[in-house]
């Protein structure tokens, strides 16, 4: 089996899983739509009538059962709440969602992977040290904190940046001074995971022999670290830049409840609290694909990288 | 009247005494400390050595004895928290030790070149070899991309790589264990090193490709002239390959001299109980092979004394092998010298046993 066919089978068989599971985790989510959406005072028996209406009144496995046969034609059933197709609803939203976590991971990268290879070049230094803890408080606090926080900062006092929305009907400048504050929480956030873990991989390469070997040959400093030993990094370095896509995709979601940005994650937490099950389901589905695409894409580069993995 | 020059018989030829080669490496008095505990731990004590243009010195001694680090500390190579704490270096008679990062930088690889223990691991995965020996040549001189491609081409052909043109292009792991010793040869000699420090450089291979790379090593050494330097525990190599021996014991020299000396009359109990360890082809099958009793000293706690009396058949438990310092290595014949205090006697205390 060649190497494309390879990814495809797991991709089916990760799509696969995730449709199965979001199924019934949604149904893990205390409440009743019908409820939900006649109200308190909905009579029994209009209750039932909506059930019944929506299939909610069959067995749990024979729901799957239907909605399974009817995914694999593509048809993720509608939103309850719109009548339109939930997965045309998230496709529509995607970009704006894309546009966040990209942005974000774009300035994670930038910040993150330089700065992990210096602290890693000068371990035990005050500048690593400095950095390092830095980056601690970078993870340890939460990306919807720093989101308040930058509001707080940015937009409140400093009125350097608008705190709401994403201007979509604005300019194209218009829509970069809206992007820059929550991309900015979220690279920055982003970047601090990149930190330290490019610098672990980086450190793990400096203490190989090849690299004792090219410094015992006379090479310079500067290359043996910016080309001999980054390019051994990079496997381990893409690996996580693929688990932090995942990541900024969720921190994404949060951004965008912080800064009232329209995308995926805004129209998920609204989905949830009105039990839209189809469209919850359609959400993470949607979600979930772009990272395992994204990670696959990353499976490919490996084999750029390094000879040894393309071989196999 | 006859010219009475003509009359005198020319003066017989007298055979040329050849002058000595000029040193081409030496190191004086060289320590290397790290951060204890408590206080700083002497991982090389005042080690003295010299290595002629031309000549092979072999360093021999156990695992941790302080072989390598002697030549990481020489290059300014030993890893941080590490330094060396004095001593002098000299290449060529230059002293190097109080040289700048960079000005050392250009004199390894360049003037001392260095190959490692185990090829599987010396060679970066992820370049293939030509890149790796350009990148050497590239640090050194101001060669362009072509021109170092060529030239890669001519080592790998030099250290007998068949089909050079095309290997270059491999990636490290295309390569057997003997043929990826020789690409870092081919680095190593890239520019004409003055001396080549070959650290344990075939206790890795097999014992078959062992005889071709240090054939290979002679070979070029012949033909260019560099001083070699064998770190070893093999004293077989040592034989056959060196013209001196050094024997160190936890970061100390314990005896130093020519081949044939060492080998004919060595005079430290260390060195006679490494004779006695080597397996014989002439002896039984089943000769259980006389082991050095005890444990290899931890140089953060070596004894007052000498540091090999704890292990060693005749000065255990003499007062003076356990209180006084260690001999510096006083001139006892001339170019062979000991660190043992009872050199002229270990012969009877041998026999007295």
């Amino acid at each position: 089996m060649d190497r494309l066919t390879r990814q495809l089978t797991q991709l089916a068989i990760t799509v696969f899983g995730i449709v199965t599971v979001t199924f019934f985790l949604v149904r893990m989510i205390p409440g009743d739509p019908a409820q939900y959406m006649l109200g308190d005072y909905a009579t029994e028996e209009a209750l039932a009538t909506l059930r019944a209406q929506l299939g909610l009144d069959r067995p749990v496995i024979v729901q799957y059962g239907l909605y399974a046969l009817r995914a694999l034609t593509g048809d993720f059933g509608a939103s309850v709440v719109t009548g339109r197709p939930a997965l045309e609803e998230i496709l529509s939203s995607l970009p704006d969602s894309a546009l966040l976590a990209f942005a974000g991971l774009a300035i994670a990268v930038v910040i993150g992977i330089p700065l992990g290879i210096v602290t890693a070049e000068r371990q035990g230094s005050w500048s690593d040290l400095l950095i390092m803890v830095v980056a601690l408080f970078g993870i340890s606090f939460p990306v919807f904190w720093l989101g308040l926080a930058s509001v707080l900062l940015f937009s409140q006092e400093l009125k350097w940046f608008p705190a709401l929305g994403a201007s979509s009907g604005g300019g194209f400048l218009d829509q970069i001074h809206h992007l820059v504050l929550p991309a900015g929480v979220l690279g920055v956030s982003v970047a601090a995971y990149i930190t330290r873990l490019t610098r672990s991989a980086m450190l793990e390469v400096l203490n190989q022999d090849y690299i004792r070997v090219a410094r015992a040959m006379g090479v310079p400093q500067r290359r043996v670290v910016w080309r001999l030993a980054l390019k051994n990094a990079l496997v381990p370095i893409l690996a996580i830049v693929g688990v932090t896509f995942a990541w900024s995709l969720g921190s994404a979601i949060l951004i965008e409840v912080v800064f009232s940005r329209p995308g995926i994650g805004s129209m998920i937490l609204k989905a949830v609290s009105a039990r839209d099950y189809q469209l919850v389901q359609a959400g993470v589905l949607v979600l979930a694909v772009a990272v395992v695409l994204v990670n696959s894409l990353l499976d490919l580069a490996y084999g750029l990288v390094d000879p040894r993995l393309s071989a196999r | 009247m006859a010219n009475p020059n003509l009359s005198v018989a020319p003066p017989p030829p007298v055979a040329p005494v050849p002058a000595p080669r000029p040193v081409a490496l030496e190191l004086r008095d060289l320590t290397t400390v790290f951060p204890g505990d408590d206080g700083p731990i002497t991982v090389i004590d005042g080690i003295s050595l010299a290595v002629r243009d031309g000549g092979t010195l072999a360093v021999v001694g156990e695992s941790g004895s302080g072989k390598s680090m002697t030549f990481l500390s020489a290059l300014g190579l030993v890893a941080s928290p590490g330094r060396v704490q004095r001593g002098e270096v000299r290449i060529g008679g230059a002293e190097i030790l109080g040289r700048t990062p960079e000005q050392l930088r250009r004199l390894r690889g360049a003037v001392v070149s260095m190959i490692f223990q185990d090829p599987l691991t010396a060679l970066n995965p992820v370049f293939t070899i030509g890149e790796q020996i350009v990148e050497v040549l590239r640090a050194h001189s101001g060669l362009g991309r072509a021109a170092a491609r060529a030239r890669a081409v001519e080592l790998l052909a030099r250290v007998q790589i068949p089909d050079p043109s095309r290997r270059i292009d491999d990636y490290p792991h295309q390569l057997s264990g003997g043929q990826r010793q020789r690409v870092l040869i081919a680095m190593a000699i890239a520019l004409s090193p003055k001396v080549l420090i070959a650290d344990e450089p075939t206790t890795a291979l097999d014992v078959t490709v062992q005889a071709q790379i240090l054939d290979l090593l002679a070979d070029l050494q012949a033909e260019t002239g560099m001083a070699l330097v064998l770190i070893t525990h093999d004293l077989g190599l040592v034989a056959r390959y060196a013209d001196d021996v050094a024997v160190m014991y936890a970061g100390r020299l314990v005896e130093v001299g020519s081949i044939e000396e060492v080998f004919s009359a060595p005079r430290h109990p260390y060195t006679r109980a490494l004779f006695r360890s080597i397996p014989r082809l002439d002896g039984p099958v089943d000769e259980e092979l006389p082991a050095i009793e005890g444990q290899p000293p931890n140089v953060a706690r070596l004894p007052p004394g000498c540091a090999f009396e704890p292990r060693c058949t005749l000065g255990h438990g003499r007062a003076d092998c356990c209180t006084k310092r260690p001999l510096p290595l006083a001139g006892d014949r001339a170019g062979h010298r000991s660190a043992c205090f009872h050199a002229d006697r270990l012969d009877q205390m041998e026999a007295a046993r």
